[in-house]
């Protein structure tokens, strides 16, 4: 075979080989789309907006996870800054132990906030009014803590695209560094913020197991669509289940699509 | 004169770079070139005059006053850096006000009118409203530059304000500088790594290396009487010979790794006799002719033919690089291959020390 067939083999083989893998698994996930909604039908899920325990729990994951995020970005912005900035051995082991929440299976994170919170110092936490386990306020700091790593990492990643002379130029102007950061710092991190905020939204739309371990399993108490999927199944009402999984699944699509048309590229986590 | 800007031995450590041994000053509207390679420090000093960096020792001072812990939006100077750096989310009116901004001048005549001025000097006029991404890279140094002039700076420092453009766009860059500088009357600090830059802009011209002054002065004076063999080449001065000095009677001698050669009388004191040190002759100062009684021989290897001179590039034992007028050239009918005779106005002959 001469060289020119060799190399056109090759390359066919090369591109062929990728193509296939990726396919399969393009296929895999349809699939797994296809085949929760073949499980219910249009009639059902829109009936589940009528329900009571949907609605709740829709609103209930919608107010508690727009708060956490909240709280989630307003810890992770002046962090992120600070690890995008400063880099230092120190800095490397601080990133790391932020990351916890990510490498930690969230019902591990769960065992650990829920004896935080309990016995090491949930007697403090009542003599003040603050009921955190078994409670509403639990499932916010659950789905915190487990969507401020996301934050942080992506606004940090954000931060470190940004030329730091854009705001030393800046600084020459007449800007002292807090109105550097709001003038400057903040315009030009406008994208990469909105991505962080909504896939830590994501996450915390989809948190299960730090919020089961932290606020518990009750129904209409402290009841997220996750947990409503979760208790349904249990007690075999697969078309409230199923229903619910595809409205979540559809917003959280739809989410995942806007970080993407906000950063302008994958997200790198 | 009392300087109008002075740094006293400045110390700088950040992320394991030093700068050390920095003293110069600058007269008012006088246009400084801080020269030298990439890496040796050029950008860091510049930030550390505009206070992004505190130095460790020294001082910096502006006016009879020490600045040297006065934080960058106090001082007052105005900032470029070679890539521009223009907000893409403010267009071009907005970017070039964004200074007068944080003082909240922007909407006052003086600052509209100045930027008026500006405007019409840099020839942005019809950018105002464009945005930095449709701007080409000659149009965002120009927007760059009257965003930090727009703000009066008592010193304007640019950090390779030329390097990112394409040659024409460079040429026509320096002749707007050097109008900007003269009209304006600004003190100009300007970092390159390119000596033509220094040459056509310089008043005064500081080359650096790791992080230190290796010379300063008068821009023709260190380009014709570098004090090193690492500003010789940097300024890519040619003709530099190592060898020894020695005087044989009246006349001095020169002695390379093989030859001697009479330089002819030198009428002043050389204090170099016998020590090892280099000579440097100008292209231009060397002569060619027979009639000389101290010339020595070369063979001509190559001719290159300029618009406005003819290079010759001869070797026997040594190279010699010469620079010769087209009548010259012509009056000595010259080819590759010709044996030539050259000599020197001992006068002529810069000697460097070695390190």
């Amino acid at each position: 075979m001469d060289l020119k067939h060799k190399g056109k083999l090759e390359n066919y083989i090369f591109h062929s080989s990728f193509w296939f893998v990726f396919c399969f698994l393009i296929l895999f996930f349809l699939l797994l789309i296809i085949g929760l909604f073949s499980y219910s039908d249009m009639k059902t899920i829109l009936h589940i907006f009528k329900h009571p325990e949907f609605r709740f729990s829709l609103i209930f994951t919608l107010f508690t996870s727009i708060i956490a995020t909240i709280l989630a970005s307003l810890v992770a912005l002046p962090s992120g800054y600070l690890l995008s900035r400063k880099k230092t051995i120190g800095s490397t082991i601080l990133d790391t132990l932020l990351d916890m929440p990510i490498v930690l299976p969230p019902l591990v994170s769960g065992v650990a906030l829920l004896i935080f919170f309990g016995p090491f110092l949930g007697k403090h936490l009542t003599e003040i009014g603050i009921h955190i386990v078994f409670t509403p306020i639990g499932v916010i700091v659950a789905q915190w803590f487990i969507a401020t790593p996301y934050a942080i990492k992506t606004f940090k990643q954000t931060f470190q695209s940004i030329d730091k002379r854009m705001e030393n130029v800046a600084r020459t102007l007449g800007y002292s560094p807090s109105e550097v950061f709001r003038k400057v710092t903040i315009p030009l991190a406008k994208n990469g913020l909105i991505a962080g905020v909504m896939l830590s939204w994501t996450r915390t739309l989809g948190e299960f197991g730090a919020t089961a371990m932290l606020a518990g399993i009750t129904r209409m108490k402290t009841e997220t669509l996750s947990i409503a999927v979760f208790l349904n199944m249990s007690i075999g009402d697969m078309n409230f289940a199923i229903a619910t999984a595809i409205v979540m699944l559809i917003f959280a699509l739809c989410l995942l699509i806007i970080v993407k048309l906000f950063l302008g590229k994958e997200v790198w986590l | 004169m009392t300087p109008f800007f002075q740094v006293k031995n400045l110390l700088v450590e950040k992320s394991g770079f030093k700068l050390h041994h920095i003293s110069f000053s600058m007269l008012k509207g006088e246009y400084v070139i801080i020269l030298g390679p990439t890496g040796c420090g050029k950008t860091m000093l510049l930030e550390t005059l505009a206070g992004l960096h505190k130095p460790s020792k020294g001082e910096i001072i502006l006016d009879k006053q020490v600045i040297t812990t006065l934080p960058p939006e106090s001082r007052h100077f105005g900032f470029s850096y070679q890539d521009s750096l223009l907000y893409p989310f403010l267009n071009v009116e907005d970017n070039i006000l964004f200074g007068a901004k944080a003082r909240h001048k922007h909407k006052e005549d003086k600052t509209l009118k100045r930027l008026i001025e500006l405007v019409h000097i840099m020839d942005i006029k019809h950018l105002l409203n464009r945005y930095p991404h449709a701007l080409s890279g000659g149009e965002l140094q120009r927007v760059s530059l009257a965003r930090a002039i727009l703000i009066n700076p008592s010193i304007l420092l640019l950090d390779e304000p030329l390097s990112a453009l394409d040659p024409q766009t460079r040429q026509s860059m320096r002749c707007l500088l050097q109008e900007i500088h003269q009209t304006e009357g600004l003190s100009i600090i300007h970092v390159t790594h390119d000596f033509n830059e220094a040459l056509q802009l310089g008043t005064k011209v500081i080359v650096m290396n790791h992080g230190t002054i290796q010379q300063q002065g008068r821009t023709l004076d260190v380009f014709k009487q570098p004090n090193s063999l690492f500003v010789a080449q940097f300024l890519q001065r040619e003709n530099v010979i190592k060898g020894k000095l020695f005087y044989k009677g009246n006349d001095l001698w020169f002695k390379d790794l093989k030859d001697s050669w009479k330089l002819g009388p030198l009428s002043k004191d050389i204090f170099y006799q016998d020590e090892a040190l280099y000579i440097m002759i100008h292209p231009g100062q060397l002569q060619i002719g027979k009639d000389h009684p101290n010339s020595w021989k070369t063979i001509v290897k190559k001719v290159v033919l300029n618009s406005t001179h003819v290079e010759l590039y001869c070797k026997e034992t040594i190279s010699w690089h010469v620079s010769l007028s087209w009548n010259e050239f012509e009056r000595q009918s010259i080819q590759e291959g010709s044996t030539i005779f050259l000599s020197v106005n001992p006068q002529s002959v810069h000697f460097i020390k070695t390190e």
